[in-house]
């Protein structure tokens, strides 16, 4: 059995993870599941048009520590994600939880080894109800986060009174921003201060370590100077 | 590479085969003036432009206010203003839809003046209101669509008896006029919007369907007007015709015109929309903005469109369909096929509801199967149209009834979603291409065959596109249903169980755990409340796709090739770190998400901040 200890994520052009998901089979992954998100454009000029939003496709897969390393390998090599624009890899260790105690002492384990300096970066996630994902990206930018992709996601239902018995599942935007480890906190802070996440309903916002990513521009100061400015 | 670029890429995919086809004919077997061909040339390329902008801007605008004003139907607390609210929706927008205008006038002299074209519009436009309102009610009551369908048609089936043939035609024909250019995408939007926010397990079912009710409100006026007037044979006869000379002269003189009524057309929805957001919505000005340049982009890509159609296709439909009649009647059938496969593609609402689709079911329903089925049923509609031109004796309602009449049977054993999408596609396919490009190459054909009279045979070819995709889709659905049906998984014994915490509190210094949890779709729910029960406050679920994990089970679509992938949500959990455990234990402890929905559950460490 293949051993889950972290989530491969990939984030590229709407249409493609089918493809990649197909590679990442044929290397050992049992399967993965997709969902639709959409990503920010790069240019000024663009986004003054209202032709900012780029459709992107989400893939997630489950996968021991070597699969996705090889995974890292497999998009870096098989899909160009080095090159700009073509997408990013990322991997985040997770644990799944399964029913049996001696799978679970062995995967506690090997945890010890993973101490938190190995995260070179970190994915920020952030929750808020829908519209508010431009604040919140442009919040990120303007502290130094090269982009961000969107999800759209409903929150759990809460039962209201209107003419009809509905329940009203409010619909929120996931924002999704993996960044350096060093950038995350600065990020953070500028998303919770100019979004107001500590006041009430607001959202909430949360970081995840990220162990190993690909395709991440470095030469993120140029583009958030321009945002700044 | 924004989706600007995108959307060209994918229009010009769907274009590029009708103008090689338009071309080879012109080269071999069809004779055409030098300015026809360059129209239609000059046409294509601004057809490609218009279309790209006109779906951009509706993905910017008609979206997001279907959505603002779907919210504001459904969180209303009064049912008065429910249906007042879609009535006045439904009314407005049909109202202004130049399509029906030119239905009015036609069955205005088609009845020798017994009826005026503003009775049909006002009476047609007060049908859909009407249909509308009904159809909302029905989605926030959860009666099931093909019920409701069933009864709706039940309706027209007994009226139908009383209706002479050709204004049965002329009925069915005034279902694919209201339903344009403009009017699909955002009635598709308010659809998506209500079920949004409706939310719910039958969410994805009912984000499709009101465009078929609102087909179907089309049809009954005109039938009753029909009725009550006694008006049986239709007099006239067509104007004469004569292709248009020049080749930027035409083109530029129509313009002003087609933008009048792209304006007069987008109108009603953009004043509603704009004094709902003085007195209710306040929507921020960064989100303003964007809709009003949505709108511009609409209002542009849409004279682009319609300008480069008219002028453009128009003329080059007509001929190509009167010199293909004069050959013989297979050639004309068999083109008459290849044409409805390939035209239907360029339909602008047939790329809305596509992306709609995509959204909808997170991927799950394959937009290329879509798309393959629409062309499917649209050229057997043209093919059979063209035969019903050569062939006196056969007649429209020969297809039409028991067409509908299987559509209707096969929604009560179609998977619930295709039901929607299904009825959805008759409004969907007869657009401003089959309106102009198909219309002309069958009045064509009609005109250069003895037995046909252009005006009598002209109408009814919008119907029978209306319908074919109709029952297409529903056959689609049917045959998904049969192949979904569920491999049961063996029972797993369950045992509950106390582990170690997963991450040691004093190496991470973090006090939340994220936890994600992919199940199949329809469990969220289930997840939700098991969570909350076992302490986690909140959750955000999201929609997606997934694999399947035996080969056996992969549902793999021969021909094509293509593969469906299961629905699946996924679900986002924070919770405090030491309930973390607690909340996936018990979540896979439940036999019923374990077993029937597949669940997987994931954790790792976070930090957190924020309220709920």
């Amino acid at each position: 059995m293949i051993y889950i200890e972290t989530l491969f994520f990939v984030v590229l052009a709407r249409g493609k993870a089918n493809a990649v998901l197909k590679k990442a089979q044929e290397c050992g992954a049992s399967g993965g599941t997709i969902f639709l998100g959409e990503g920010t454009a790069p240019s000024k000029l663009l986004d003054a048009l209202g032709l900012n939003e780029v459709q992107k496709e989400i893939l997630m897969i489950s996968a021991s520590r070597e699969l996705s390393d090889n995974l890292h390998e497999v998009v870096n090599t098989e899909f160009s994600f080095s090159k700009r624009n073509k997408g990013i890899a990322f991997t985040i260790p997770f644990q799944q939880c399964k029913l049996n105690p001696d799978t679970r002492k062995q995967e506690n384990a090997s945890d010890n080894t993973n101490t938190a300096t190995n995260f070179p970066y970190s994915c920020i996630l952030t929750i808020v109800d829908k519209g508010r994902s431009k604040a919140c990206i442009k919040a990120a930018r303007a502290a130094g986060a090269s982009g961000g992709t969107v999800v759209h996601g409903r929150g759990a239902g809460i039962p209201t009174d209107f003419y009809y018995p509905l329940v009203i599942e409010p619909q929120k935007d996931i924002v999704l921003i993996v960044t350096a480890k060093e950038k995350t906190l600065q990020i953070r802070e500028r998303i919770f201060t100019e979004l107001e996440i500590d006041k009430t309903g607001n959202g909430i916002i949360f970081t995840l370590p990220v162990s190993r990513a690909t395709g991440l521009l470095d030469d993120t100061s140029e583009e958030s100077k321009e945002v700044l400015t | 590479m924004s989706s600007i670029f995108e959307k060209t890429k994918e229009v010009t995919r769907t274009l590029l085969p009708v103008f090689i086809l338009v071309l080879i004919l012109c080269f071999t077997i069809v004779d055409v003036e030098t300015d026809v061909m360059v129209r239609f040339i000059v046409g294509s390329v601004l057809l490609l432009a218009g279309l790209s902008i006109f779906l951009w801007g509706v993905d910017l605008s008609m979206n997001p206010i279907g959505e603002y004003m779907s919210q504001e139907i459904a969180t209303s607390r009064s049912p008065i203003i429910i249906a007042i609210l879609s009535f006045l929706m439904g009314f407005l927008i049909t109202v202004a839809e130049p399509d029906l205008l030119v239905l009015g006038s036609q069955i205005e002299s088609a009845s020798g003046g017994t009826m005026s074209a503003q009775l049909i519009v006002y009476m047609v436009s007060i049908g859909v209101g009407a249909l509308i309102t009904f159809g909302v009610f029905r989605l926030l009551k959860d009666i099931p669509l093909n019920v409701f369908m069933a009864i709706t048609y039940g309706i027209i089936f007994i009226l139908a008896i009383f209706v002479s043939e050709e204004f049965l035609a002329i009925s069915f024909d005034s279902s694919g006029a209201t339903t344009g250019a403009l009017t699909t995408p955002f009635i598709l939007a308010i659809s998506l919007g209500l079920s949004k926010v409706k939310g719910g397990k039958d969410s994805e079912e009912n984000s499709f369907g009101l465009v078929g009710i609102m087909s179907a409100g089309a049809i009954i006026p005109v039938m009753l007007i029909s009725i009550i007037s006694g008006q049986k044979n239709i007099h006239g006869n067509a104007a004469e015709f004569i292709p248009t000379k020049g080749v930027f002269g035409p083109m530029l003189s129509i313009v002003p015109s087609v933008f009048l009524e792209s304006l007069i057309a987008l109108l009603p929805i953009t004043i509603l929309f704009f004094g709902y957001n003085i007195v209710k919505f306040k929507i921020k000005k960064e989100e303003l903005s964007v809709i009003v340049k949505g709108l511009v982009y609409t209002l542009l890509g849409l004279t682009l469109f319609l300008t480069s159609v008219n002028s453009g296709f128009m003329d080059m439909g007509r001929i190509i369909g009167i010199q293909l009649a004069t050959m013989s009647p297979w050639i004309l059938s068999i083109l008459g096929f290849i044409l409805g496969l390939i035209i239907v593609l360029v339909e602008p609402a047939v790329h809305v509801l596509g992306e709609q689709i995509e959204e909808v079911t997170a991927g799950h329903i394959p937009i290329r199967l879509i798309r393959i089925t629409f062309s499917l049923g649209v050229g057997i509609a043209i093919a059979l149209s063209m035969v019903r031109i050569v062939v006196p004796w056969v007649k429209l309602w020969y297809f039409i009834i028991p067409g509908f009449v299987l559509a209707i049977l096969l929604s009560f054993r179609a998977e619930p979603i295709f039901v929607g999408i299904a009825y959805d596609a008759g409004g969907v396919a007869s657009g401003p291409m089959t309106a102009t490009f198909i219309l002309a190459f069958a009045q064509g054909a009609a005109s250069a065959t003895e037995t046909a009279d252009v005006l009598v045979d002209g109408f009814g070819v919008i119907a029978m596109v209306a319908m074919a995709p109709v029952l297409a889709i529903m056959i689609l659905g049917t045959a998904f249903k049969h192949k979904h049906k569920m491999v049961k998984t063996p029972e797993i014994k369950k045992e509950p169980v106390l582990s170690p915490s997963l991450y040691s509190e004093d190496a991470y210094e973090t006090q939340h755990n994220c936890i994600i949890v992919v199940v199949n779709r329809g469990f969220a729910e289930e997840v939700v409340n098991v969570a909350r029960d076992a302490g986690a406050k909140g959750a955000t679920i999201m929609h997606g796709r997934g694999t399947e994990e035996k080969e056996e089970e992969k549902i793999l679509i021969p021909v094509v090739n293509i593969e469906v992938q299961p629905e699946k949500e996924i679900i986002w959990i924070i919770t405090d770190s030491q309930i973390s455990e607690a909340v996936s234990n018990s979540l896979l402890s439940q036999t019923k998400l374990t077993e029937e929905g597949e669940i997987s559950v994931f954790v790792s460490f976070t930090e957190a901040m924020g309220q709920d």
